[in-house]
């Protein structure tokens, strides 16, 4: 009985660890093959690690491609993104949580509701709109319609509903105003949510490649996906310094995640239980 | 401070009661519309506004400037004599067929894996197959375009070392597959993890029971786990319905759309429409079934697997 447990668990694990190589795998090729000459990353049979390691990927990269140009816009979307949805999205979620009001069943079905919209149908008709603002090209433009999101409100109004009243209440008999009672006394008991929040709406900006490609016109002004796609519509395709910027346009995600997995992981597996 | 307090009201037991505040009654009325506001006015200005313009736009022949010409339903009766649209949607369907019955299956499998008390170690597990849903679908199709290269791409070469002739990964035939790999690759980390949430909410003793009973593994995933996981299933199945069928970077990056439009997808169709060839009535008009086709299959899937769901 023993030894057949034993032998399941192995199976298991090899199971579990042949899978994480195999997601692995594209990854470390990336990266090895940033740090390749052009022949070296098609040579037959391959080179797993670069023989001579190069860095010319990268100055290409940052010389002819002007990858920090892109690197910094991508940053400052993202990271208005966040902090404005971290606010915005947790105000309405303390709302919906903490306040009774009228319509507020309905208007939280339409909030849930504007979840199923794809935006591609009605990508044309803004992108007009886009226009006549004058916001065609610009940063306010791409994150305009981002700044606060139907997934970030219902997320936050599930942590909300954790805050107790009496700690509320007792703050306003203490003649703490309304909004001081939502910035003071509930905002600090939802850090673990807002965690999540803010790397999800950092990944969600920073990975996204349809409205900036639709929205952008000039080259300094894209982001990396879209500068990174660009790479790829050209006639001679770079590997190396391709590979270098994906792997670069990664990067801060996956430190940022390293750094606060444990809340992360959690996060996504509640929502799936209460979505 | 201590003023403040004293024109409050207490209840008897020594907390407040609400109905006892009214110097907060009207702040308490107004201000939840102002929180809710920021969402509600961003949505009508930049989502229902535009909605409602969209489906203007797709009754009119547009080319962008000022000439707009009132067709009724033409651009809708047109869709479906435009072969390029009935391959986008054929192939659109192919991927989100692929992604609920390859890769899901999949996610779950490894979700029962990860979940047996013969495994240790389940953080790590979970954290490493997360990874590659961090990067983003264009640096995602990045890496798979250099390992599908025809001739000395990694795939390829794997194939060579153990024998095999050497496939054309992006070409006409195997091109949606290819896509599907990205996507599996991508996807199935964080749908795990969704699998895995359920698993983790079934109580143990639901188990014991059975087991009590006499029912083997066997029967225990398919009479036990399987019929509890029906509330994650419906949301897993909804999500990867409604991200599948907005399926963009992936094809657009590997391949283009092509060769001959065999990866095409209906978003990236619209993007053609209304951006590239300037039919921005036709391009409404394709939004407006893409979302059609959209809310009909999340309908269904309520109802398929929602019914149940609902009482527990």
């Amino acid at each position: 009985m023993k030894t057949i447990r034993a032998l399941q668990s192995t199976a298991l694990y090899l199971i579990l660890s042949v899978v994480l190589l195999v997601l692995a795998i594209p990854f470390l090729w990336m990266v090895s093959a940033s740090f390749k000459e052009q022949f070296e990353i098609f040579r037959s049979p391959p080179t797993i690690l670069p023989p001579k390691p190069i860095l010319t990927n990268y100055t290409t990269l940052f010389g002819e491609y002007n990858f920090i140009r892109h690197f910094l816009n991508s940053v400052q979307i993202a990271v208005i993104t966040t902090v404005s949805q971290l606010f915005l999205c947790s105000l309405a979620g303390y709302a919906f949580a903490k306040y009774e009001f009228r319509l507020k069943n309905v208007l939280f079905l339409v909030m849930l509701g504007s979840m199923m919209i794809p935006g591609y149908t009605y990508f044309v008709p803004l992108f007009q709109l886009v226009i006549n603002l004058g916001l065609v090209d610009t940063r306010i433009g791409i994150v305009l319609p981002h700044l606060v999101g139907a997934f970030g409100i219902f997320f936050m109004r599930q942590h909300m509903e954790s805050v107790p009243d009496e700690l509320l209440d007792a703050g306003r008999i203490d003649g703490t105003s309304e909004f001081a009672a939502f910035w003071k006394i509930a905002l600090p008991l939802v850090r673990p949510g807002l965690t999540v929040l803010a790397l999800l709406a950092f990944l969600g900006s920073w990975n996204d490649y349809v409205w900036p490609l639709i929205i952008i016109r000039t080259r300094e002004m894209q982001t990396l996906p879209v500068m990174l796609a660009g790479m790829v519509g050209i006639y001679r395709i770079e590997y190396g310094a391709l590979m270098a910027g994906a792997f670069l346009s990664a990067l801060p995600v996956l430190l940022l995640f390293g750094s606060m997995q444990r809340y992360f992981v959690a996060g996504i597996m509640e929502g799936a239980l209460r979505g | 401070m201590s003023v403040r307090t004293v024109d409050v009201g207490h209840s008897a037991a020594g907390r407040p009661a609400r109905r006892h505040l009214p110097r907060y009654a009207l702040e308490r009325r107004v201000l939840p519309y102002i929180f809710i506001s920021p969402f509600f006015i961003l949505f009508a200005v930049f989502s229902l506004f535009p909605l409602v313009q969209a489906l203007y736009y797709s009754t009119m022949k547009w080319t962008g400037g000022s000439d707009m010409t009132f067709i009724g339903l033409r651009n809708y009766i047109n869709l479906f004599d435009d072969p390029v649209f009935i391959q986008a949607v054929s192939n659109t369907t192919y991927y989100a067929i692929g992604a609920v019955f390859v890769i899901q299956p999949i996610a779950l499998m490894l979700a029962l894996v990860v979940n047996s008390q013969l495994v240790r170690l389940k953080s790590f597990f979970r954290v490493g197959v997360i990874l590659p849903n961090l990067t983003s679908s264009v640096a995602a199709a990045i890496m798979f375009m250099l390992m599908f290269d025809h001739s000395y791409g990694l795939f390829n070469q794997g194939l060579l070392a153990l024998g095999l002739p050497p496939a054309k990964w992006l070409d006409q035939d195997l091109v949606k597959f290819s896509v599907l790999l990205v996507a599996a690759w991508r996807y199935v980390g964080i749908n795990m993890l969704y699998w895995l949430a359920g698993l983790q909410s079934i109580p143990g003793e639901v188990y014991e029971a059975a087991a009590v009973d006499g029912a083997n593994s066997w029967t225990q995933f398919w009479h036990i786990t399987l019929p509890l996981l029906r509330p994650v299933g419906l949301f897993v199945l909804v999500i990867t319905i409604i991200g599948t069928f907005q399926l963009f970077a992936e094809p657009s990056v590997l391949a283009g759309g092509g060769p001959k439009n065999a990866s095409l997808t209906i978003a990236m169709y619209i993007y053609r429409a209304g951006f590239q060839f300037s039919r921005m009535g036709y391009a409404s008009a394709m939004g407006y079934v893409l979302a059609a086709m959209i809310f009909a299959l999340s309908l269904a899937q309520v109802r398929l697997f929602g019914s149940r769901a609902d009482g527990k």
